[in-house]
């Protein structure tokens, strides 16, 4: 990891506002040739936004780009891609119904002589692109149909495709599995030894650490330190990007697991919405004082499940009991009244209403003890609200402040304030961590864990390993709507948990995912 | 780091935020107000004076304001209806049908049910209610536990209402004459008049009371807390423990009443009898006053005082210059339309989420300006 080329691309003192918001504030940071240059920092931090105006998707407000020394102003990303920078965005952009090879000309196709489309050089050119950088692409697959890792692949390929020198990553492993991943890094080493720049823009410093030559760490729009790799620890960079010492891993005791399951499923079999089998004959139970964490790659049943136990959503069959009670197929409300808190992953629609007031959010759910009569005493709602505040440190916030106005962090500390305050035996808490800041994290897993302590039972569900890892007692693994591994937390590691995710170990490896077409009323219910 | 305000600090005045949900009306009734006044310049007249003569005949002097007031209270109870309704994220459009399946209910029992005043005119009023509240329960129930689009079905018994009215006005129970309608309500069930120069009656304050009604009970009382939220987020409501079904059923309900009440003030207070027919659309005005209002029900007296106040300068207006009264439905349907794409506009921007970069660019503006520095 040398990463000494000379300079491609040099950001000079880019600046970038949304009306009164200001994204990148003065960013200045080099792009080498053949280097892996890793982009961290908390998010909202500008990494996305300094990169889409690299990309051109972006005008900057002020500040220069130099390309290989020139000066640059791109109108669009197509100006961007002709001068050979390539980007790889978070959320993928293919059409699923098309071929690999179809995705990848898609924008500058081969023609043949009659200004025809010309598949079999299309094939070809994909084919051939695939072996020079070792890809094991099938040109002709439906890209619907691949595995998450293969459509990022074919995105890269994409790039490549268009001649990108210069390759920007967005959060690219954000949807991989723990072996997905090791490939991909494979692969942007092997692309950073061909003379091509990688950019990779993340947050997970461990995975920073693992591949990069060189980080710049960004924090509230700025470049505020670009280091080489060695001699750095994580420590350091969530400091850099935090701005203060962060604990990267919440401090627990062993759990004490007492008494009865505070929830408990049993041969749960649920349709998914495209009326396939989403959950498939699936058990589970967590007992009051640990914290269970399901593991798996998002699309494998969990959000059916977590539906299932928060009653958004009606089982096929089986058996849901929080406390004892039957809930399988009730409402919200029967759930919560058994004893059920629920932190959704889907703040902005389920687990807040945006428009509200933080007080209003704070107290649904609560009415019960702010009811007088028919009416509402609102002025203990409110007072009890600033209270919370407080205590959960929602920052930037007062009780009047409308919801969607806070970051993802604080917007997080009103759900969990608003749901850990109820007097629930099992708290549901679904991807806690997803776009919440590290500082914020630290706070969450903290609660968690309190709440342990205290003597509830927590079920985590989590894309992210390092939170699974961070929280857990006992880790299980969802693979295609089954529960394929059980294990205690202390003596697994990634590696095993990746497996399982893979479905490369455990009961249903090689299995193929049941469908069933049903039409029953297994849909998002809301009326 | 960076210490210097990116943000300029704004405490921001009370005032400006109390303006706030006012803004959107007022920037549609001024966009009206001159695109109206280019038509009436295209057709060759002075907008000025047709201007000063509709507020004229709309608003000065008691005769004219009378015949103003007369107007908007129908407007009132139908707006109301409406905005009960979107208050709780439910479409019912159907208030021009509850109102006349609520006004043909109080012209039967004003006629046919004799009864002391003091006990008629609360009969007729509640029949009136009744009546509008069965037309809503269709839709409602639909919408509840077949999961059918209420706006639909709200429109589609519109006509339908219309026409069984229309039939039992002129076959089944249709007085003797020539004129399609109920036989006379009794004395005992007349709403008082209280103007020479116009219908303006008691009803008003029907309407009044009304509009206060609905106004406490969405800001001081449980219910109307999880409207409110209802209306914001009803998945955020029913994630949150709320009975979604049953309050969609109890809005709809109360919103067909309310309609019904406006069906009731029209037979007792100003034809004194069921007519057929009789409504020229107050159900669909009452859509435009709800949106104009911005659903709250304070607000709603003052988009029906607006709209009554220009039906009644209409017919002044064609009597004074050449301009044809349908002028003002179309400063209506501009206002509408204007306030429509404000909406869409809401709509698209609000569904896009956040970007993060702002979100924390919020954040750190509000943490400069309180002088935190973010600790453990």
């Amino acid at each position: 990891m040398t990463g000494a080329g000379p300079e491609r691309v040099a950001l000079c003192n880019i600046a970038k506002s949304f009306g009164e918001l200001v994204a990148v504030d003065d960013a200045s940071m080099s792009i080498r040739r053949g280097e892996v240059h890793a982009l961290v920092g908390e998010n909202g931090a500008g990494k996305t936004t300094l990169m889409n105006i690299l990309y051109g998707l972006l005008s900057r407000t002020s500040g220069d780009i130099l390309l290989d020394g020139t000066p640059v102003a791109f109108k669009g990303p197509a100006e961007a891609i002709r001068a050979g920078i390539g980007m790889v965005h978070q959320h993928f952009k293919l059409a699923p119904s098309f071929t690999v090879a179809e995705n990848i000309i898609l924008g500058s196709e081969p023609l043949s002589r009659l200004g025809q489309l010309d598949r079999l050089e299309a094939d070809r050119r994909t084919r051939a692109l695939s072996q020079r950088f070792g890809f094991d692409l099938d040109p002709e697959a439906i890209v619907g149909t691949l595995p998450i890792g293969l459509r990022q692949r074919v995105e890269i390929l994409k790039a490549l495709y268009r001649e990108a020198e210069i390759l920007i990553l967005d959060e690219p492993t954000s949807v991989l599995t723990p072996q997905e991943t090791r490939e991909l890094f494979a692969t942007m080493r092997s692309l950073a030894a061909n003379g091509r720049s990688i950019v990779f823009i993340t947050h997970k410093l461990k995975e920073v650490l693992a591949v990069s030559d060189r980080i710049s760490v960004m924090r509230h729009g700025r470049i505020i330190a670009t280091t080489g790799n060695s001699g750095v620890s994580a420590e350091q960079l969530a400091r850099l990007m935090v701005g203060r010492p962060v604990l990267m891993r919440v401090v627990k005791t062993r759990a004490h697991p007492a008494g009865a399951a505070a929830l408990k499923v049993e041969n749960l079999t649920v349709i998914g919405d495209r009326g396939e089998t989403a959950v498939a004959d699936l058990s589970l139970a967590v007992r009051p004082g640990e914290i269970v964490g399901l593991a798996g790659v998002q699309g494998n049943g969990q959000d059916e499940l977590v539906q299932c136990i928060a009653g958004l959503r009606r089982p096929l069959s089986g058996r849901i009991e929080i406390c004892g009670t039957a809930v399988a197929g009730r409402e919200p409300l029967d759930c919560r009244a058994a004893g059920l808190a629920y932190i959704p992953a889907d703040r902005g629609r389920v687990g807040l209403s945006r428009a509200s007031r933080v007080w209003e959010n704070m107290t649904l759910g609560h009415q019960a003890e702010f009811a007088r009569g028919p009416f509402l005493a609102a002025r203990s709602a409110r007072a009890r609200s600033a209270e919370l505040i407080r205590r959960f440190d929602v920052r930037g916030a007062n009780v009047d402040t409308p919801a969607a106005s806070l970051s993802g962090g604080n917007q997080q500390k009103v759900q969990l304030a608003r749901e850990l305050t109820r007097a629930a035996a099992i708290i549901l808490a679904e991807q806690p961590s997803q776009g919440v800041d590290i500082g914020a994290i630290e706070a969450i897993h903290r609660i968690l864990v309190e709440m342990r302590d205290a003597g509830r039972a927590v079920f985590v569900i989590s894309a992210d390993l390092d939170e699974i890892f961070a929280l857990s007692d006992r880790i299980l693994v969802i693979f295609r709507g089954r529960i394929v591994a059980d294990l205690t937390a202390e003596e697994t590691d990634f590696e095993e948990i990746g497996r399982f995710m893979g479905g490369i170990e455990g009961p249903s490896a090689g299995l193929g995912r049941a469908t069933a077409s049903s039409n029953l009323d297994a849909g998002d219910r809301v009326y | 780091m960076s210490t210097e305000a990116i943000a300029p600090p704004r405490p921001g005045p009370p005032l400006r935020a109390l303006l706030r949900p006012v803004v959107g009306p007022l920037v549609a009734i001024v966009i009206a107000t001159l695109v109206g006044a280019a038509l009436v310049a295209a057709l060759g007249q002075n907008p000025i004076e047709v201007y000063s003569t509709l507020i004229e005949g709309g608003i000065v002097g008691w005769p004219n304001l009378s015949v103003a007031l007369q107007m908007t209270t129908p407007l009132i109870f139908t707006g109301l209806a409406v905005a009960v309704s979107f208050h709780a994220g439910l479409w019912n459009i159907g208030a021009e049908g509850q109102m006349l399946v609520g006004a043909l209910a109080a012209g039967i029992v004003g006629y046919a049910v004799p009864l002391p005043p003091v006990l008629h005119v609360p009969a007729c009023l509640i029949a009136a209610a009744f009546g509008g509240l069965l037309w809503a329960s269709v839709p409602a129930l639909l919408r509840v536990y077949l999961n059918v689009n209420e706006l639909v079905i709200c429109l589609m018994m519109n006509p339908i209402a219309l026409l069984a009215t229309g039939f039992v006005a002129t076959h089944a129970l249709k007085a003797p004459g020539p004129t399609n309608k109920l036989p006379d309500i009794l004395d005992s069930a007349v709403l008082p008049n209280f103007s020479l120069f116009s219908q303006l009656n008691a009803g008003i304050f029907i309407a009044l009371a009304c509009c206060v009604a609905v106004a406490i009970v969405n800001a001081m009382t449980v219910r109307g807390f999880e409207w409110r939220i209802m209306g914001l987020s009803p998945r955020f409501a029913y994630y949150g423990g709320v009975n979604v079904r049953r309050n969609a059923v109890a809005v709809m309900l109360i919103s067909g009443a309310i309609a019904g009440l406006g069906g009731a003030e029209q037979v007792l207070g100003v034809y004194k009898a069921f007519y057929d027919n009789f409504s020229p659309g107050y159900g669909f005005d009452g859509i435009a006053v709800a949106m104009l209002a911005n659903s709250n029900p304070i607000g709603v007296l003052f988009a029906a005082f607006l709209f009554g106040a220009l039906s009644a300068g209409s017919g002044v207006l064609q009597m004074m210059t050449g301009v044809s009264k349908y002028l003002v439905q179309v400063l209506q349907f501009i206002i509408v339309l204007v306030l429509a794409a404000q909406f869409s506009f809401a709509w698209l921007f609000g569904r896009k989420p956040a970007k993060p970069s702002a979100r924390v660019s919020v954040a750190r503006s509000v943490e400069e300006r309180t002088g935190t520095e973010k600790v453990g």
